[in-house]
């Protein structure tokens, strides 16, 4: 049983790799090894989810990174950041670390919080990932799978993601 | 003759409204703001991309033109659509329409009131910038910032426990809705009223007390005479789904009432500008650019008798005794749309609880029977129409959707002027002139992607131009 496991699939799934997010999710959403987690899809970080993650004791984020190599996955923690230090001039979406301190903040609880990420291969128009990362969604789902599990101890990459 | 030498200011993008855009400042030779303008400098190609597509694709199709108010468009093609079949939704599909683009009003206007605009309004104009934002506000004042959260979360959960998603849902169809509403989902819906209630009347009466610290900026913030237009019930109260487009002037007489419309090519023109993509719709009586209208949640307050739910009129009673029957400041969009949000609210609940709202008739079926339909509603930044011509088999020709965001086109601009001429004293660029330049466009909560259905976004930069068009100064964020 996953219990108080919140997975967050975000991207734009009509920009080719970015919807990689929201497909591992949906994969997730219906994977045994994940009974019990509350998985969810997004297009951006925004501020409602900090209200999920308050209440979750891990949060599973999966995102695509342009600054990677093409279907490398890393796993990394994310820490929220102290007020006022969110890092971001943001308009009306959230980092990972923003989230977890607005849920901090508002909610009084951030979780333990790991980003699984991707590097992309396309980020053009398309309503499907290329097939690079379409042949790599086993390897994010089992990743996610992972951490989950606690096989996979996040550990930070650099440049940060997050 | 010869055109004036000027400078000018280019601030590009804008930040914390929906999509990016570019404003540039010109000055005259004295340094002094001869003119401003608000570029949207994206393609727009909705209307030609669904040319050859069959109707019954249209509502999905325009709902991918924004991924904050789809339900507007879904509602507003929708609409077009019944006209081609010439049908009338049966009442109860009509009313989870209603439902559904109410929860779309109560969360858009959350979104640029809590997350957006409260930064500013929490912290003032002239405030770090690294603090002015939704993080600073969840520091500084958290129960606000929960309670956007909250009043946001409450519109988007309506949305995706009617249409399955929270963003492009499915549902609205043409000829009604695709499913009857579950009395587990209704009784979901109702037992979280309550909290969105208190949410926004505790986000009304601190505006209430924060507005006297604006006054400054409430009589440079686009304040000027002009008409405003939205659309009214039988009673003249405030209708985001149907009825009748009312138009005021600035003096509150009614330049038009009880227009269909259907007809709105007979009083509405479109301009365009070489140095917009957004199209600049104006009241043909009055011609370009003087026939300039504001549409939205001030309009909506303002042309209308009352908003027709109880709390949401002791509040407009309230605001005509505070800023007047017909204010003039867009700065006032920011009260009006809170007022907007407690009626959504309420009328969300009065809809719930009609006697037919859990019938399964919410659905008509035809075939195409016409070759021409409009749809309109109020979107949350105001009237959106949407115009298709067909084929006989049902195959869109032709598609003109006239967007909020083009109706405040010539406001915007003006608003822009008004505020730089009050702020800009230097051929220096300041923050805090960037910073209310760029607020007062956030007033208008300005949907970019809607008006110019763009790709991708723009950096923030401002440029100053001297009279040959060299750059003096430049400001990035």
């Amino acid at each position: 049983m996953s219990s108080g496991v919140l997975v967050v699939g975000y991207g734009n799934p009509l920009r080719t790799d970015d919807g990689i997010g929201p497909m591992a999710a949906q994969r997730l959403a219906d994977d045994p090894r994940l009974e019990g987690a509350t998985v969810l899809t997004a297009h951006q970080l925004l501020p409602e989810l900090a209200l999920d993650v308050s209440r979750a004791a891990l949060a599973v984020l999966i995102d695509v990174r342009a600054d990677a190599p093409p279907a490398s996955v890393a796993i990394e923690s994310v820490e929220p950041a102290p007020a006022g230090d969110n890092g971001t001039a943001w308009s009306h979406h959230l980092t990972p670390t923003a989230l977890g301190s607005l849920a901090l903040e508002l909610y009084g609880a951030a979780p333990e919080m790991v980003v699984v990420s991707i590097g992309a291969a396309s980020l053009e128009v398309g309503d499907r990932p290329s097939a690079e990362l379409e042949a790599a969604l086993p390897r994010i789902v089992d990743a996610v799978v992972g951490v989950v599990q606690g096989r996979t101890r996040a550990r930070i990459v650099e440049p940060s993601h997050a | 003759m010869e055109a004036p030498a000027t400078n000018k200011i280019v601030i590009d993008p804008i930040t914390r409204i929906e999509g990016h855009s570019k404003i540039t400042i010109h000055l005259d030779d004295a340094g002094e703001v001869a003119d401003a303008q608000f570029h949207v400098t994206q393609f727009r190609g909705f209307e030609r991309i669904v040319q050859g597509r069959p109707i019954h694709e249209m509502p999905s199709i325009m709902a991918r033109i924004c991924g904050i108010c789809p339900v507007s468009h879904l509602i507003a093609s929708s609409k077009a659509c019944d006209e081609i079949l010439s049908v009338e939704p049966p009442p109860t599909g009509a009313d989870l329409r209603r439902i559904m683009n109410l929860a779309q009003i109560v969360q858009s206007n959350a979104l640029s009131f809590f997350h957006l605009s409260s930064p500013d309004l929490l912290f003032g104009f002239d405030a770090d910038p690294a603090k002015r934002n939704i993080i600073g506000v969840a520091g500084a004042n958290p129960q606000l910032a929960r309670d956007g959260v909250g009043v946001r979360r409450f519109g988007q959960q309506i949305i995706e426990w009617l249409g399955g998603k929270r963003i492009h849902p499915a549902f609205v169809v043409p000829g009604g809705v695709d499913a009857p509403l579950s009395a587990e989902t209704r009784d979901r819906i109702l037992s979280t009223i309550p909290e969105a209630l208190a949410a926004t009347e505790r986000a009304i009466a601190w505006y209430k007390e924060t507005l006297v610290r604006f006054e400054e900026d409430a009589a440079t913030f686009g304040d000027f005479p002009s008409a405003f237009m939205g659309l009214v019930d039988r009673a003249g109260n405030v209708d985001h789904y149907d009825g009748w487009l009312r138009v005021m002037d600035a003096q509150g007489r009614l330049l038009a009432d009880r227009l269909d419309p259907r007809g709105y090519q007979d009083y509405l023109g479109e301009a365009v500008e070489p140095w917009t993509y957004l199209k600049s719709t104006y009241w043909k009586t009055l011609g370009y650019p003087n026939g300039i209208y504001r549409v939205g949640p001030l309009a909506r307050v303002i042309v209308a008798v009352q908003m027709g739910t109880p709390r949401a009129d002791v509040e407009l009673d309230e605001f005509r005794r505070r800023v007047g029957r017909v204010p003039s400041s867009s700065f006032h969009y920011h009260y009006a749309r809170l007022i907007d949000m407690l009626h959504s609210i309420e009328r969300i609940e009065e809809l719930l609880r009609g006697p037919d709202i859990l019938s399964p008739r919410v659905r008509s079926f035809a075939g195409v029977n016409s070759n021409e339909g409009i749809g309109v509603s109020e979107a949350p930044r105001g009237t959106l129409l949407h115009h298709y011509k067909v084929d006989d088999n049902g195959i869109v020709q032709w598609a003109n959707l006239v967007i909020a965001t083009g109706h405040n086109n010539l406001a915007m601009n003006r608003s822009v002027a008004q505020v730089a001429k009050h702020y800009v004293k230097s051929a220096k660029l300041t923050e805090p002139m960037l910073n209310r330049v760029e607020a007062v466009i956030r007033c208008y909560d300005p949907c970019l992607s809607c008006s110019t259905h763009a790709l991708g976004q723009m950096p923030l930069q401002v440029q100053l131009l001297g009279p040959d068009g060299a750059v003096l100064d430049e400001l990035e964020r």
